[in-house]
């Protein structure tokens, strides 16, 4: 990944049109072309998965602790990138401070969603859970239309972030370098905090058998709402990064959902392991779908999640 | 006796509620428009525009009296960009609501559902938007549904009309599309490739991607088409999803690597708004080229700058394309029926077919064949000018519809 930081406003980076990657060239040339345009893909479907990976991290979380698959975790996405749209945006305030003030905000969101209405369904069917976590859907979409309006908002993009990279030959930009670091570095955070602290342990003792961590003295429903508190805040953390290079509208939510299911059915549901590699490989295999098959390129994806459903239903990572 | 009368009488205006019908002579008090678009999500905007744009025709119609004393009344709803909702909505519309005239729609796929259920409503539809040419073409004129008309231009300026400029580049030899995953797209892609190989046999097209609404990310599709390393880029995704694709494009380093970017629908001004400051910065290199159904600041007329000057007092905003078009298809409403006296769909179809009639975008043709209304509309680069608040196509290329519209009997596009 070294590479000089160039910026396309400089005039060096008028490439001359270079010869063709697939025509005109000895063998061996046209082979490294096609590694590096690979190579080059794969980077990108990379940073395509790394929001997936903040979504389905907090999705998988609340699953394995909890017990309640929430559909509106894409909701939360979206109001993650709603928030941070307002403050960056609309007031003008600090882009990281921003992203924090949005997390947090999002979070007392869950709290609320958690103590007020998912604690009263814990006992009952499932498919209380999923009605009522379908209804928050269309609650937060609504609200999310009275409050900003109907209409798609075009966050500004930090100056810091607008350069490229030079990566085997082609300009690759700052910001997908950035979310892949960021997507990593809550991945290590996650594995620390889950493996090497003491509220890790209790999260891991509570998600294996509630009943003993609560006979050990585990305050069980605080322990929920914190948990909640924090998938909701991985959920915000994706929305609110997405906001430089995506649309912020009514629906972002629903739409990345469907995906981040994907990513967990693949990779195993209520397993953070799983999420990760389940992301890494939706993104990776949507980029490379784009790149060679462009017609089937959403189809591949279901493909693979309906051959793991066959061989390995609990996913690559479960059970 | 009088007891069964009265019956007769609760009985008789209940069906005639019912059927929504009106007697030939004499019109309803109120004439009831009815009209649907996308008011939610990344395209939301075409939705409000058209809301806008019809809003303001019907309140000066109804200042000076309405259509031959009859008020006109706007019921507005999301079509959500989903055929099935829209397919509803014009239902309920007409049944429940008792709309007599329909307008609006966005999206290929929206238009080819509702186009079909309209002789089962008995109401003539005015598509503001949506632009297969599959609705005319094949609805129309194949199929006979006489009940379409479509004010907007369809897919013949996304891609007849930049085959028609871009032929005259002899050193952009190698095209990509990135293009929409559905109808639009397609279509699109297909006719500009079919123009572009009769003007420019030499062209190649080196490779396409494809994008479904909701692509959020478009990184993988631009990273996809730059390793074929083309000249130029055909690319047809629409409102935000535009913005951002372009905005994508930058942050790859696309515009020091070709020539020529066509944003078919570039020219729209919620598209415009949105590249702002990127334009502003030079970031495109005079790069970036488009068109739109119609721009404001072209044609230079009276009747053009009236409407501009009457829309931004109205709303503070420039007209897009789709409040123009919402404009004007109330005051193709308001002729046909000043014409019949009327509003029996028969007879309003007979008043449309052939009608010429002056819009702010120009004056318009509806050809009786396929009910598509014939009027030019320039291309040009985004550009940032002074004069205006957001960007503006400029170095304008007018190309007179009669030679990039299709005609009948539309030959099957290869």
């Amino acid at each position: 990944m070294r590479g000089e930081l160039v910026n396309w406003l400089s005039p060096q980076n008028n490439t001359p049109t270079l010869p063709s990657p697939f025509k005109g060239e000895g063998l061996s040339g046209g082979k490294r072309k096609t590694m590096e345009t690979l190579a080059f893909q794969g980077l990108v479907g990379l940073s395509l998965a790394m929001y997936l990976w903040l979504i389905a991290a907090g999705l998988t979380i609340v699953f394995g602790v909890l017990g309640i698959l929430n559909f509106a975790h894409g909701s939360l996405f979206m109001l993650g990138a709603y928030f941070a749209f307002t403050f960056y945006g609309l007031l003008g305030i600090n882009f990281w401070l921003s992203i924090l003030l949005s997390v947090i905000g999002v979070g007392l969101v869950g709290l609320v969603m958690e103590r007020f209405f998912l604690r009263f369904i814990y006992h009952l069917d499932v498919a209380y859970q999923l009605l009522l976590t379908f209804g928050f859907i269309l609650i937060f979409d609504d609200a999310v239309k009275m409050i900003w309006g109907g209409v798609f908002m075009i966050p500004p993009m930090p100056d810091f972030f607008t350069g490229a990279i030079s990566i085997f030959g082609r300009l690759f930009p700052v910001y997908n370098l950035f979310i892949i670091g960021a997507g990593i570095g809550v991945a290590i955070a996650l594995w620390l905090i889950l493996e090497r602290t003491w509220w890790g342990r209790i999260i891991r003792a509570s998600a294996s058998d509630r009943e003993m961590a609560s006979a050990i003295g585990v305050n069980i429903p605080i322990l929920f709402t914190a948990v909640f508190m924090f998938g909701a805040a991985l959920a915000a953390l994706g929305g609110a990064l997405s906001t430089p290079v995506r649309v912020v509208a009514p629906g972002i939510g629903g739409a990345i959902i469907i995906q981040a299911f994907v990513v967990t059915v693949i990779g195993g549901l209520g397993n953070l392991k799983g999420a990760f590699a389940g992301a890494v490989i939706v993104g990776v295999l949507t980029a490379y779908g784009i790149l060679l098959f462009p017609i089937f390129e959403l189809f591949i994806i279901f493909v693979v999640m309906a051959v793991v459903l066959l061989v390995k239903p609990e996913g690559l990572f479960g059970g | 006796m009088k007891r069964v009368t009265g019956i007769l009488g609760v009985a008789l205006s209940l069906v005639f509620i019912l059927s929504g019908a009106v007697s030939a002579a004499d019109l309803p008090g109120v004439i009831k428009i009815g009209g649907q678009g996308v008011t939610s999500g990344a395209h939301a905007d075409y939705g409000r525009q058209m809301i806008m744009g019809a809003t303001l025709a019907i309140d000066e119609i109804n200042a000076a009296g309405g259509i031959l004393g009859s008020k006109l009344e706007m019921k507005f709803m999301d079509s959500e960009l989903k055929p099935a909702v829209a397919v509803k909505n014009a239902r309920y519309m007409v049944q429940e609501w008792g709309a007599h005239l329909l307008f609006g729609v966005d999206s290929s796929g929206v238009c080819m559902a509702v186009g079909p259920v309209l002789p089962e409503l008995d109401r003539i539809h005015i598509f503001c938007h949506a632009s297969t040419e599959k609705l005319t073409e094949n609805l129309v004129y194949k199929k006979g549904i006489k009940n379409i008309f479509r004010i907007s231009v369809p897919v013949y300026q996304d891609s007849i009309v930049a085959a028609m400029i871009f032929k005259d580049f002899p050193e952009i030899k190698r095209w990509a599309g990135i293009n929409c995953d559905y109808g639009y797209g397609r279509t699109s892609w297909a006719l500009f490739k079919a123009t572009m190989k009769k003007y420019r046999p030499d062209v190649e097209f080196v490779a396409e991607v494809w994008a479904p609404f909701w692509t959020g990310d478009f990184s993988p599709h631009l990273s996809a088409v730059m390793a074929k390393k083309p000249d130029a880029i055909f690319s047809t995704p629409w409102a935000g999803e535009a913005v951002m694709l372009l905005r994508q494009a930058l942050l790859l380093g696309v515009f020091d690597q070709i020539q020529v970017w066509w944003q078919a629908m570039g020219g729209s001004v919620d598209a415009l708004e949105g590249l702002a400051r990127e334009v502003k910065g030079n970031k495109f290199k005079g790069k970036l080229w488009a068109t739109a159904r119609y721009i404001h600041n072209w044609p230079d007329t009276p009747d053009n700058k009236a409407f501009i000057k009457k829309y931004l007092k109205r709303w503070a905003r420039y007209p897009n394309y789709s409040a123009e078009t919402s404009y004007s298809a109330i005051y193709v409403f308001k002729a046909a029926i000043e014409k019949t006296k009327s509003l029996e769909t028969a007879k309003l179809i007979k008043a449309i077919e052939g009608m010429r009639i002056k819009c702010p975008g120009g004056e318009r043709y509806f050809r009786p064949e396929d009910h598509q209304a014939v009027y030019t509309v320039p291309a040009g680069k985004v550009i940032h000018d002074p004069a205006y608040p957001l960007p503006v196509l400029g170095e304008l290329r007018v190309i007179p519809a009669e030679d990039y519209y299709r005609k009948p009997p539309f030959p099957p596009v290869k």
